[in-house]
């Protein structure tokens, strides 16, 4: 198969799996939303949209266009914890040799360092958020997406989250 | 428009630079739609109600042809968006234009002014081209002293430049291209469903197709947002409080003709500024606000629908099968990476058409403040602002 035929069967693997997204109705497809947490963790796990809601809650503001816009969501270090990722006290030797991979329902991916996610360590605001001022996010970014207000650029809010998995380096 | 006459437009623009002092105070006050910031004014051409009214006046005048036969609304029609609906304009002695009318929606946000010309960044500046540049002829003004001869046998004129410059000759150059610079300034398109829908959270201002179209215009596989992004949908904009911004320029793979340059001259994109081959085939990616009504599309006006400017990038690049332009734009060597094709069916096809649809601002295509017609500018529609 020639790189071109490759490319050609991914962009259609793609093309499939968001039509099949586009089919689920907004409200539907919120409600049944799910956020894996997996890779090198203790305790793998598939958080609903009504678990993050009863996780312990962030806002942070971004500047877009100019206006300030508020994102409420979970820390990602929380999100992480929760699913037994090594923060905190341990976040040395192999925990700081690994990243996090954030990726969306569109094929987009983003990494993140365990560690600068971990607010212990670095203080991070990075959050997944729900909920853009005071309201459901729009259906093009949610029902959760990554807002990184330290970060100076947009490119890794990624939108639509759907996974994030933990990698450690090999040794 | 206009950007073949970067260096009309200079030439011309020396013995009437815009004098730099310090901007006067100013109350004007901006009609602006939820969600738009205020756009960066010149210091030295402060805004006020009586400049943007006389703006308007000059920019519907065919006294600003030679000829008497056009304005500068001729190739910026308000029902279409400030565009002439035109593959390419049409000067006021009949000489066509190499490309299209760009929209002059949401102009005062703009990093780049014109298709390729990145030098081109003042309203005040790009206002001198259409009036006396002759490669092609526009306006075809003879003249900047010619014109102001003409505007100075108009008592209204007298009165009006006087209003807002003072009494000590007040019809200049300089003070037409202000005060036409400052009613562009208000040409401000943001009132659209999208708008509606994005920041007075009303859902039911927009289809679910059209939202389903949206998550396909910010989706990866399509990624219709890096170039068209932002509240303008455009390429970079520029406004009160945010460091000046780099215009972007794209080569989309519209054409690949074979040759030393893959573009057709004379629109060879921003290479016809700096010659360098990387800049070959690039053009500004103008606002899809009201892009419904702007057709047709692309800076030569060469794809007619919106369905065919979906199909060309789908195809990740145009292929032109025969004729001079014969090429496959996919294999364009200075294409975009950003442009590298996706699959759509028909029916994502038609979500993204009714997500840009959702994009025409019906109020602003009638809004009288920026018509030809008597209304003060100060008198807003009530569905604006």
């Amino acid at each position: 198969m020639s790189s071109s035929q490759k490319r050609g069967n991914v962009a259609s693997v793609a093309a499939r799996t968001l039509a099949c997204l586009m089919l689920l109705a907004p409200a539907v497809a919120a409600a049944q939303a799910t956020l894996q947490v997996t890779g090198s963790v203790s305790s793998p796990v598939l958080l609903t949209a009504a678990d993050l809601k009863a996780m312990p809650r962030t806002t942070v503001t971004l500047k877009q266009d100019g206006r300030d816009v508020k994102y409420e969501g979970v820390l990602v270090g929380a999100v992480l914890a929760r699913a037994g990722a090594t923060l905190g006290r341990d976040m040395t030797g192999a925990a700081v040799a690994s990243y996090v991979v954030a990726s969306a329902s569109d094929g987009y991916r983003a990494v993140f360092s365990l560690a600068e996610l971990d607010p212990e360590f670095t203080g991070s605001e990075i959050i997944v958020a729900d909920t853009v001022d005071g309201k459901p996010l729009f259906d093009y970014q949610g029902p959760f997406r990554i807002v990184a207000p330290r970060d100076t650029r947009g490119a890794r809010g990624v939108r639509m989250l759907q996974k994030l998995e933990v990698v450690r380096l090999p040794k | 428009m206009i950007p073949r006459l970067l260096a009309a437009g200079l030439v011309l623009s020396t013995p009437v630079a815009i004098a730099t002092r310090a901007a006067a105070p100013t109350d004007y006050v901006w009609h602006l739609p939820p969600g738009f910031p205020t756009p960066r004014v010149p210091a030295n051409n402060p805004m006020s109600d009586a400049k943007v009214a006389l703006g308007r006046r000059l920019f519907y005048d065919a006294r600003l042809s030679n000829n008497g036969r056009q304005s500068c609304a001729t190739c910026h029609s308000q029902v279409l968006a400030f565009t002439d609906g035109r593959a390419r304009a049409i000067g006021s002695t009949g000489e066509e234009h190499p490309r299209g009318s760009m929209s002059l929606a949401n102009v005062a946000y703009a990093a780049a002014l014109t298709w390729a010309n990145p030098s081109m960044a003042q309203l005040e500046d790009q206002a001198l081209v259409p009036m006396f540049g002759d490669h092609p002829v526009e306006l075809g003004l003879a003249s900047p002293a010619d014109l102001v001869a003409r505007l100075k046998t108009v008592a209204k004129y007298a009165e009006l430049f006087g209003a807002v410059y003072g009494p000590d000759d007040p019809i200049t150059i300089d003070n037409v291209t202000r005060a036409i610079a400052c009613f562009e300034r208000t040409i401000i398109s943001g009132r659209s469903p999208y708008d509606r829908y994005h920041f007075d959270r009303d859902d039911s201002a927009v289809s679910d197709a059209a939202r389903r179209g949206e998550k396909l215009f910010f989706s990866q596989p399509l990624s219709c947002f890096r170039c068209h992004g932002g509240f303008n949908f455009s390429g970079a904009v520029d406004f009160e409080g945010r460091a000046p911004q780099q215009a972007e320029f794209h080569n989309t793979g519209l054409y690949n003709i074979a040759g030393l340059l893959s573009y057709p001259a004379p629109n060879t994109g921003v290479y016809d500024v700096t010659k360098k081959p990387e800049d070959v085939g690039k053009f500004k990616a103008p606002t899809l606000r009201n892009i419904a009504v702007t057709a047709p599309y692309m800076h030569d006006g060469s794809l007619a629908t919106l369905d065919e400017v979906i199909e060309h990038y789908a195809a990740g690049g145009r292929t032109i099968a025969d004729g001079p332009y014969k090429g496959i734009g996919h294999d364009n060597p200075y294409k975009s990476p950003i442009v590298r094709g996706f699959t759509i069916s028909a029916e994502q096809k038609s979500d993204l058409i009714a997500f840009l649809n959702t994009l025409t601002d019906e109020a602003f295509l009638r809004d009288p403040a920026l018509s030809s017609g008597p209304t003060s500018p100060a008198a807003r529609s009530p569905d604006r602002n």
